[in-house]
């Protein structure tokens, strides 16, 4: 079993990252915790950067694949771009910055060969719901702040109990990251060995009809002919591994409604068209729907009734109280006699 | 061969080992923990909630890279429906969040300390 990493450098790492988060999360005092942050952030980097090395040196002394080189800078922005949406004093940057890390590991996605879900994450998280979590940030809003950190209310600017969250935090990764490891050496090599594109193009006997059309395209396929149909499973008869296609001839119907094949033909693996591939979606769409489509139904009932649940929360009528709206009325005269323009207004 | 080969097949070594897979397992736990550590710490309700949305991120990480450690598509179709529930979450979680705003004038969880059961 190989080992990945040392834990007493796995436990020395977490503390150090524990008390980064600790240092980094925002507090008040004279320089609005500028100072601190920063100490917070380098030695979270330190940290997690003495994790990257340590791992990639066991791994170079044990003569194992190393990660691609850009997941490093992904790794980096999406950690640090988190570290700062729950340091950040201001909920729009917190949200900016969790765009940030979502990008960040969109680019983690594509360096896994999941193409699909990771454009599906830019439009639907970065797009959709983070546009919608900036909307109720600026609809719920208490009074203007402008730059000043001191007006910034203390729902803000303190964090609850951050040593006794930190270190809960960091135990956890800790925990985790141990016993992952542990097992990790154990996991089975799937596929045979096979690489990606080949275990990808495993799906091509599900998709008769893309054959056609691909072969069709390449000017492989004469009139009347079509890749060859398993009678039973209706699969086309295909070995990927040994790129060879079967082909046949139709003529019509029999009487019990089979198709009627007059004559049958291989192509070698020299005929195999090179654009003849299944790719990511192909593969994403027909796991979906042939594997777990329960799975639909159910994301389809949750959506229903959150859309429903929301619709009925946010139609309730809260009437304000007398005192509640006195106040509200007094931070913002306070924010507006700092500022002669704006009291003029 | 070129051609047929996907964008990110061609900028990714096909290599997948344990090695490879724990980097990435690493990120996926830290950045669950750091998620983890902004919902307990931050007292603003929508933070909290974004704390969350960071939580399914780092969970969805680790099915991709386990998904294609095993190069199947599983994962994906699991980081699918987890999308599906982040989405859900958000527009309940936000709905919820106005509602409490406009009773309280305030973001503070700790102005609901009363429902604590």
């Amino acid at each position: 079993m190989e080992q990945i990493i040392d834990p007493i450098a796995l436990y020395l790492i977490c503390g150090l990252g524990a008390a980064g988060i600790a240092f980094a999360l925002p507090r008040r005092d004279r320089d609005g915790g500028r100072t601190l942050t920063i100490v917070g952030g380098l030695l979270l980097a330190i940290a997690f950067g003495g994790a990257a090395l340590l791992m990639g040196l066991r791994a170079s002394h044990n003569s194992a694949a190393l990660p691609n080189i850009f997941f490093y800078p992904f790794a980096a922005i999406g950690l640090g771009a988190a570290l700062r949406m729950i340091t950040h004093k201001r909920p729009v940057y917190s949200a900016l910055y969790f765009i940030m890390t979502i990008i960040a590991s969109c680019g983690m996605y594509l360096l896994l060969s999941a193409e699909f879900m990771a454009f599906a994450l830019v439009i639907i998280y970065a797009g959709a719901i983070l546009i919608t979590y900036l909307f109720v940030i600026m609809l719920a809003t208490q009074a203007p702040t402008g730059d000043k950190d001191e007006l910034l209310d203390e729902v803000d600017a303190e964090a609850r109990e951050p040593i006794l969250a930190c270190a809960i935090g960091f135990v956890l990764v800790g925990l985790l990251t141990a016993a992952m490891f542990r097992g990790i050496g154990d996991l089975p090599q799937p596929g045979n060995g096979a690489t990606l594109a080949q275990a990808q193009n495993q799906v091509l006997a599900q998709l008769p009809k893309k054959i056609d059309k691909e072969l069709a395209r390449q000017g492989l396929l004469e009139g009347g002919w079509r890749v060859a149909r398993d009678q039973e499973t209706g699969q086309a008869v295909i070995d990927v591994d040994a790129r060879t296609i079967t082909l046949e001839l139709v003529d019509g119907k029999d009487s019990h409604g089979h198709p009627n094949i007059i004559a049958t033909r291989t192509l070698t693996s020299d005929e195999w068209p090179e654009s003849l591939s299944a790719n990511n979606l192909d593969r994403l769409g027909y796991n979906l729907l042939n594997d777990h489509p329960m799975m639909i139904e159910i994301a389809g009932i949750i959506l229903l009734m959150a859309m429903l649940g929301a619709t009925v929360l946010a139609r309730k009528h809260v009437e304000l109280e007398e005192d509640l709206k006195a106040a509200q009325a007094r931070k913002l005269g306070a924010y507006m006699g700092d500022e002669p323009q704006g009291g003029a207004a | 061969m070129m051609e047929s080969l996907t964008l990110a097949q061609l900028a990714f070594p096909e290599e997948m080992g344990p090695s490879v897979l724990a980097p990435y397992l690493f990120v996926s736990t830290a950045m669950f923990a750091i998620g983890l550590i902004g919902f307990l710490t931050r007292k603003n309700m929508i933070i909290m909630f974004l704390c969350t949305e960071l939580m399914f991120q780092a969970a969805g990480l680790a099915l991709i890279a386990f998904g294609r450690h095993h190069l199947g598509s599983d994962g994906q179709t699991f980081v699918i429906f987890v999308l599906c529930v982040a989405a859900a979450e958000a527009a309940m979680a936000l709905a919820l969040v106005v509602l409490l705003f406009r009773h309280r004038e305030t973001l503070s969880a700790s102005a609901w300390k009363e429902l604590n059961g």
